[in-house]
């Protein structure tokens, strides 16, 4: 076998390189020179304490200024008392307290879902021929980019009282009843986990070779035997999906504020959205609900830890064999495509059809009265393009900034744990289970101080506050999705590079990246995806006249401007598609070979 | 040459992880020096700009915003900085900045939401623009002057399908009988924030809040299918799930457009819900003279006109509170009609506590 991670030989000292060849000379006997490697210790010195000034000032400041308001609302001039437990006790009654269990089981139930849904698609599209897999990870990436009231709406609209399944004669009230309750919500919070479990598994299946499976068909084992071998190699990614899944779900308010709600079974976000929705608002009793929200994710990280404990998932080394996929015929073949038919059929399917008859249909979208009237308004007077520009910069910038910083923590997640690590996993899984709105309030309540802005520091409504709790509320998602991928990266791909001369940046350039180039593509696109649409941290701290997309459309939703605002979603779905498809296509056309089969994993 | 490389190799191990350290310190670096470079901006802008014209910072819900702001700047060259967005997340940027704010006028619809900021302090008092108020506009006019009344559209206008419904319902009562069983539709108070001054209003209209209670008990038993917002109401009321739907006037005659056979009819007493402009009363003086300007040109003809035409199936429609100018065509006339204001200091601390007891008594 080849080795993807290849070695050139020293050049001989006395040979005089020209021309670019002694400009790529010039800049490698720089990065090995003392005072690079000087430069290098000190910034590692200094790695450490600017890492956790970082996680304070995005993540930690913000978080507590908000859910300290539970304890003491005078703080932020939020009511008369230092300190009270009353919030913290309101939780544990009435109605908030049954909506915080539901949204703990129903957070259990749909990342368990998104396991058994997306594990399956993953092995399929990694492992097998199945006909159009090429096509399965720019699906999911559709997937990931609808917001999640999207598809809620477009269940909605289908099996709703006098929706367009009785309107086509199909009368089954008990298709009405399943989806317009917990079981729907369950159902489509599950849908919503299946693109995390895909790119954690993914991601994972990529960095195992063929080797693990050759080893047991050589000791007997029959093709199942050698799944339920290779299965616990990938626990850090099947742990990470769940626990991620989990949090996720915790915090979603899409479904929560339109199916849930209409189902009248309230979940947590939706409490905690309505105490601070309401006016005045109560942001004590929001920050109390957070505060449970933050807690409810020890529980996954808690079966995380005793899922991994002592041992090592390293299996990604430059000797990693691409691994021949497994032929579909007859039946599995069939069911395969069925399967995952019906998959993309309940996730994009059915939204994409409430969308599009949304937008295609002007008086309300409830009769068959097809106008393109939406679109144009859209594309005349909408104002979209500004909006549009905006959040693929947002996206662009946000994503770039946190693909390092994820990486950043996924390494150390993937390192031994020690109570600081541990602390780290914490902080960041607690940060995916508070709603977006949390974080969104918490940078008003510590950036808008009154002292900062006496020391001339005046962030609130600027671009730059906006693109940093952007960053802030999607570096846990994108840390926790990378850990998968970094825990199997072997340390001997860097070492070899180190003991054949390379500085540490070029040996992890030409040994590391190459390997972990495919997962930190696709950490991009999702932090890209999931920031575009973005609605409650885009409402609350966006700059005065540079409103992102997602405001332009709730704009028209709030003002009786169904129509056109499904139509101005469509489109901006559409706008990120493409801007997917560069980013994909772009990999495909500009990686190097190696880059590519070492992260694709299979060969055919 | 295997142990030559060995060593190294265990020299180095756990280098990777420090690696990755220095490059998470240059990520956090780069983000602090953006940061910093940005503030110091706003900070230099601030202190050249002091005792000159400085930015109006607007808050609006209002359909046709962009357009009366683009106007006003361009007659009276003052900068806008217009903060687009749903009356609920303005109104938590408001609560949340409340220690340092930074907006400097308040253009949405509500008075109980106008008075709650005024008993905190948070309203400039006493700034009355020099108009000929109309009926409408005289009954909206807080008196101690903290908001001004630019509009006002009805809670809990009455839209029905003409198609199934020939004879609608004359009175609140007839509304509890088994004639219009489950075909009553209306909005839940928490997420729709013109839907709290109907609720507000019948308890006003019936004597209390137990009456109230009691008045939308009877509605929900009678089988009443609520909704989030105005938008899924009509929708409802458009696919035939109900024939009669309680929204917005501006919404319910924003429907008659698109579709033929909905119709709008006031039952007596309708609560009158005004659209108006508070100004912020920490702003900076200059910016408050701005908004005090603003707020004169939206009651001009030249802003009236901007208001009537900017949203046309939306905000725009709503009756002016000034004399001389006129409602749209396509509103119904309010002559004949009971209208009635309720007293929005009284009713505005009530919104949370009324609303808890609708989303568990009435939504659930």
């Amino acid at each position: 076998m080849t080795s993807v991670v290849t070695w050139a030989p020293e050049t001989p000292r006395d040979a005089a390189p020209s021309g670019p060849r002694r400009r790529r000379e010039g800049l490698r006997r720089l990065a090995g020179s003392p005072s690079a490697r000087t430069l290098g210790r000190r910034a590692t010195q200094l790695g450490r304490p600017v890492l956790w000034l970082s996680i304070i000032l995005l993540i930690l400041a913000p978080c507590a200024c908000f859910l300290v308001l539970a304890v003491s609302p005078r703080l932020f001039s939020q009511g008369s008392q230092w300190f009270t437990l009353s919030y913290l006790r309101a939780v544990f009654t009435g109605g908030t307290a049954v909506a915080l269990l539901d949204s703990i089981w129903v957070s259990c139930a749909a990342a368990g879902m998104g396991l058994l849904i997306g594990f399956p698609i993953a092995w399929l599209a990694n492992r097998t021929t199945l006909p159009g897999r090429r096509f399965v990870a720019g699906a999911m990436w559709f997937v990931l980019l609808l917001p999640s009231w999207l598809p809620a709406l477009g269940w909605q609209r289908l099996v709703q009282p006098d929706g367009v399944m009785y309107r086509i004669g199909l009368d089954f009230p008990f298709v009405t009843h399943a989806i317009m309750g917990p079981f729907g919500v369950v159902l489509l919070l599950g849908l919503r986990c299946v693109p995390f479990t895909y790119l954690a598994i993914s991601a994972a299946l990529a960095g195992l070779g063929q080797e693990f499976e050759d080893a047991a068909r050589v000791h007997g084992a029959s093709r199942s035997g050698a799944i339920r071998l290779v299965a616990p190699i990938l626990a850090p990614a099947i742990t990470s999906a769940l626990a991620i899944g989990f949090a996720e779900t915790v915090s979603d308010f899409g479904v929560a504020s339109t199916l849930a709600y209409t189902a009248h079974f309230p979940l947590a976000t939706y409490q905690l959205y309505a105490d601070i929705n309401g006016f005045p608002p109560s942001f004590s009793g929001a920050a109390a609900i957070g505060w449970l929200l933050v807690a409810s994710v020890a529980v996954p990280l808690a079966l995380q830890a005793r899922a991994l404990r002592g041992r090592s998932y390293a299996v990604l080394s430059g000797r990693t064999r691409p691994v021949v996929r497994r032929e579909l015929r007859g039946r599995a073949k069939a069911g395969a495509i069925a399967f995952l038919s019906l998959f993309y059929l309940m996730a994009l399917g059915v939204p994409g059809f409430g969308a599009i008859s949304s937008s295609l249909l002007a008086d309300f979208g409830t009769s068959l009265q097809l106008t393109f009237s939406n679109y144009r308004l859209v594309f005349e007077s909408s104002g979209l393009a500004g909006p549009l520009e905006r959040s693929l910069i947002y996206g662009a910038i946000t994503a770039s900034v946190t693909v390092v910083g994820g990486f950043v923590f996924a390494t150390l997640l993937a390192k031994k744990r020690t109570k600081s690590t541990k602390v780290l996993d914490f902080l960041l899984l607690a940060a995916v289970a508070l709603p977006s709105v949390v974080f969104a309030a918490g940078y008003i309540f510590a950036y808008n101080l009154p002292i900062l802005s006496r020391i001339g520091i005046n962030i609130y409504q600027t671009v730059t506050l906006l693109v940093l709790g952007y960053v802030a509320s999607s570096l846990p998602t994108n840390a926790r999705v990378l850990v998968g991928a970094v825990s199997q990266v072997q340390r001997s791909l860097h070492e070899a590079g180190r003991a054949h001369g390379a500085g540490s940046v070029r040996a992890w350039i030409r040994g590391v990246f190459p390997v972990l180039s495919r997962p930190l593509t696709m950490a991009w696109l999702l932090t890209f995806c999931g920031i575009f649409l973005e609605l409650p941290i885009s409402q609350l701290l966006y700059a005065p006249s540079s409103p992102p997309v997602s405001v332009a459309i709730q704009d028209n939703l709030g003002n009786y401007h169904f129509g056109t605002g499904m139509a101005q979603a469509v489109v901006a779905v559409l706008f990120a598609l493409v801007a997917v498809a560069i980013v994909l296509g772009g990999y495909r056309l500009l990686a190097p070979k190696g880059w590519r089969r070492i992260g694709g994993g299979a060969r055919g | 040459m295997t142990n030559k490389a060995l060593y190294p190799v265990r020299a180095l191990r756990g280098r990777r992880p420090r690696f990755a350290m220095a490059l998470g310190a240059v990520a956090a670096v780069g983000t602090l020096a953006a940061m910093t470079a940005s503030t110091a901006g706003v900070a230099a802008a601030s202190s050249s700009q002091k005792n000159k014209i400085v930015p109006l910072v607007v808050y609006s819900a209002q359909g046709y915003d962009k357009l009366i702001t683009q106007d006003f700047s361009k007659k009276f060259h003052i900068p806008v900085q217009l903060d687009d967005n749903s009356t609920g997340p303005l109104l938590t940027q408001i609560e949340a900045s409340k220690n340092n704010p930074k907006w400097g006028l308040l253009f949405v619809d509500g008075a109980t939401a106008f008075a709650g900021l005024d008993t905190q302090g948070l309203l400039l008092r006493g700034y009355e623009p020099n108009v000929s108020w109309d009926s409408l506009g005289s009954q909206a006019l807080p008196k101690d002057k903290s908001y001004i009344p630019t509009g006002v559209t009805l809670a809990g206008a009455m839209a029905y399908n003409s198609a199934k419904v020939s004879n609608p319902p004359s009175t609140w009562q007839e509304l509890l009988s088994s004639q219009w069983k489950g075909q009553v539709g209306t909005n839940d108070p928490s997420q729709s924030g013109p839907t709290y001054p109907f609720v507000a209003g019948m308890m006003n209209y019936l004597g209390g809040v137990t009456a109230g209670e009691s008045f939308f008990s009877k509605l929900k038993s009678n089988g009443l299918v609520v909704n989030p917002t105005n938008g899924p109401t009509l929708a409802a009321l458009a696919s035939g799930q109900i024939n009669i739907a309680l929204v917005q006037s501006s919404a319910a005659v924003g429907a008659t457009f698109s579709d033929k056979n909905i119709k709008v009819k006031y039952l007596d007493p309708v609560t009158i819900l005004p659209s108006a402009i508070g100004i912020d009363a920490k702003a900076s003086k200059q910016e408050q003279v701005e908004a005090e300007e603003f707020a004169n040109y939206v009651l001009s003809p030249a802003g009236q006109k901007v208001m009537q035409t900017g949203d046309p199936t939306g905000d725009s429609l709503y009756y002016p509170v000034l004399n001389g100018i006129a409602p749209r065509k396509a509103l119904p006339s309010l002559t004949g009609v009971k209208t009635q204001n309720i007293n929005p200091y009284a009713w505005g601390p009530r919104e949370n506590a009324v609303n808890a007891w609708y989303d568990q008594n009435i939504v659930q």
